[in-house]
């Protein structure tokens, strides 16, 4: 209490949890994050909602968040690709389509719950909820891709997002970096003009420099 | 990494893609147009460019059940209004034989009227529009595929890409469909794209998949490179001029080849892809930024100034190959006086049908030949009794003459004659030629001399030049 910044004091004594107040103040982070990694290094993922919710969803797994997210997380994928499969042939419209892929999942997610708890992993089996409903509906995300852009792209799309998440639950659960926060929340300001420099960067991304090395091996 | 910094300046990205070329100058009734295919048909044919024709069109479930299947022609295409990838276009060659419900595709498959009805049904729910929206399903005509590209594609119609910015065509590719392909022309699907010089329509690299370099079509010994485009110049002027109807700024036009109606547009696209620059092992930005702050008024203006600013490698090319160099028919000569400083540059004529090279009397006399010259022309008085001499007897005729090295026969229409040769040096494109020249009266021809075969072994002649 004694490290945190006058405003914060404020907001804590207001009756606003410090959880929250955090959580409020990383988002800007993670968003610039997921910015970031689009315009600069190249990597797509589900745009900037479905990295930034995973990543949000990951760290309320704790104190269990890496495993069990990312089993989840990979179960939803795999099961909402296998339930395409086996949907595509049936010719239905969109929305009813997605509503089964989700039923699917989740009952499958159900059933490693409960196969968690009888092999005593209680862990699993006590996963909060909301961040399993949150996995279970992104998978949206992963059926339009595959859709659109072929099972291989949302795939590597779907790696992607989970990378990306990744990075951001390891800078989000990283103690130091909340203490920072929490006595210097101004801070969160750089993000604005950040992404405006992000914004208006027309260099190549990272991962360009790749997919054109021919180009440039050649000049 | 400095280094690769600076080499990949002139490479478009994505980011520099949409900021600096789409945004700006796409705008939303370029868009508009480009994204729906009937409107662009329509907008495409008024303004008298060749599109496929429309045959029929298909906009909700109730004028599907009232269709006449007796419509239909043998062969035709059933698209997607707002389709993208090439995505649920679905393509017959012919009617089954002795039946009027069925036809064939191109993999020799069936296709049925029922068939026909599920596909239009997933078409008009928007199973392939880029929102999934309701879309509306169109027949239009089939392209025949051009004879000459027949090795080089497999089951379907290679078309062109060309990007044009600011009314100059900066970069084009000739899209090949492969097996990997299913016989579509999208390289994200494994068609391959082969870079096109632009002044020449002269196909340069290909590329298959992401970016791997291929010198040949897969399996085959067919070189990829050196393919002549048909039509290019019209390719050319139709691509600058859907840009003009179009009004997008940054387009890609995507143009095929019909074998009876020549260049036909099939598509115009607001966000053309960026691969074009690996298949042309070029950049796109340092190409655009040349022609930014061009002002082009005609098409026949940024057609000339597209070819001329993104072309003539493939020439360099060969010259490197060969060795030798490439002239016109008619090529800027300058000939090296006797006192070795004098130089006149003259417009020489280039003659593959002479043996030797000749230069007009007058021409001799101001390279420093006067004494040569006159005493040719008088120990040239009476030409039938030089042409009974042999050869030995001819040369004491001329031997004295100063200057005179040798006499050529000539043979002409007329019969032989001889000429007196002497000795010179002539540049040909900068590359300096000794030759033996025969001096002979051209002050009525167009041209005061004329290179022939034996002076021209290090050069090639392009005609077109």
């Amino acid at each position: 209490m004694e490290h945190y910044h006058p405003i914060i004091r404020f907001v804590v004594e207001g009756g606003v949890p410090i959880q929250t107040a955090v959580l409020l103040l990383m988002l800007p982070i993670v968003a610039t994050l997921v910015a970031f990694f689009r315009q600069i290094v190249g990597i797509k993922a589900f745009g900037i909602y479905t990295p930034s919710i995973v990543t949000f969803a990951l760290i309320a797994f704790d104190p269990n968040g890496l495993k069990y997210g990312i089993a989840i997380f990979a179960s939803v994928i795999f099961v909402g690709m296998i339930t395409r499969f086996i949907l595509r042939r049936f010719r239905l419209l969109y929305l009813p389509r997605v509503a089964i892929t989700l039923s699917v999942i989740s009952f499958s997610i159900l059933c490693l719950l409960v196969f968690g708890g009888y092999y005593h992993r209680t862990g699993l089996a006590a996963a909060p909820i909301f961040p399993i409903l949150i996995m279970i509906t992104i998978s949206e995300k992963f059926v339009a891709a595959q859709i659109e852009k072929g099972t291989k792209t949302a795939l590597i799309l779907a790696a992607e997002t989970l990378g990306i998440s990744l990075i951001g639950y390891a800078l989000l659960s990283w103690s130091a970096f909340i203490l920072f926060l929490v006595e210097y929340p101004w801070t969160i300001l750089f993000t604005i003009p950040l992404n405006v420099f992000i914004g208006k960067w027309t260099g190549l991304r990272l991962s360009e420099y790749v997919r054109f090395a021919r180009i440039i091996r050649q000049k | 990494m400095f280094e690769a910094l600076r080499k990949s300046s002139g490479i478009l990205g994505m980011n520099a893609r949409n900021l600096e070329y789409i945004r700006p100058l796409n705008r939303k009734r370029g868009r508009n147009i480009a994204d729906d295919k009937l409107l662009s048909k329509r907008v495409l044919r008024k303004a008298g460019l060749p599109v496929p024709k429309l045959i029929a069109t298909i906009r909700n479930n109730e004028s599907l059940e009232q269709f006449d299947w007796s419509l239909l022609p043998g062969g035709f295409a059933l698209k997607p209004n707002r389709g993208f990838g090439g995505e649920g276009i679905l393509v017959v060659y012919g009617r089954k034989k002795n039946r009027d419900d069925a036809w064939v595709k191109a993999d020799g498959s069936l296709v049925t009227i029922e068939d026909l009805r599920a596909h239009i049904r997933n078409i008009l729910d928007g199973s392939f529009s880029l929102t999934n929206s309701p879309d509306i399903a169109f027949f239009e005509e089939r392209l025949t595929l051009l004879k000459s590209f027949k090795p080089y594609s497999y089951k379907g119609i290679p078309d062109l890409r060309i990007i044009v910015c600011n009314r100059i065509p900066v970069m084009a590719m000739l899209r090949l469909p492969t097996r990997q392909s299913s016989g579509k022309a999208n390289l994200q699907q494994g068609a391959i794209g082969v870079g096109i010089d632009l002044a020449t329509g002269t196909t340069t690299t290909a590329v298959i998949g992401k970016s791997h370099i291929i010198e040949y079509v897969p399996k085959t010994r067919l070189a990829l490179s050196g393919i002549r485009i048909p039509y290019w110049k019209e390719i050319l002027r139709i691509a600058i001029e859907s840009q003009n109807v179009s009004g997008l700024g940054y387009l890609g036009a995507d143009i095929a080849i019909d074998r009876e109606r020549g260049p036909v547009l099939l598509e115009l696209n607001a966000r053309p892809g960026l691969s074009i620059q690996i298949a042309n092992l070029d950049g796109l930005k340092g190409r655009l930024d040349r022609v930014k702050d061009l002002r082009v008024k005609t098409t026949e203006r940024g057609m000339t100034l597209g070819m001329n600013l993104f072309g003539g490698e493939i020439e360099e090319e060969l010259e490197e190959i060969s060795g030798k160099r490439i002239i016109g028919p008619v090529t800027k000569t300058k000939l090296v006086g006797r006192d070795g400083k004098t130089e006149i540059e003259v417009e020489a004529k280039i003659d593959t049908g002479a043996d030797s090279t000749s230069i007009d009397i007058d021409l001799a006399r101001r390279l420093g030949f006067n004494d040569t010259v006159d005493g040719y022309l008088k120990a040239a008085k009476d030409w039938q009794e030089i042409s009974e001499l042999s050869g030995g007897e001819r040369w004491k005729m001329f031997e004295h003459i100063p200057g005179v090295v040798a006499t050529i026969p000539v043979k002409s229409a007329s019969g032989t004659t001889y000429r007196v040769a002497i000795r010179i040096e002539i540049v040909v494109d900068g590359l300096r030629v000794p030759a033996r020249a025969t001096l002979i009266d051209r002050s009525n021809l167009e041209y005061p001399v004329i290179i022939g075969r034996k002076n021209l072994s290090r050069f090639l002649v392009d005609v077109t030049k």
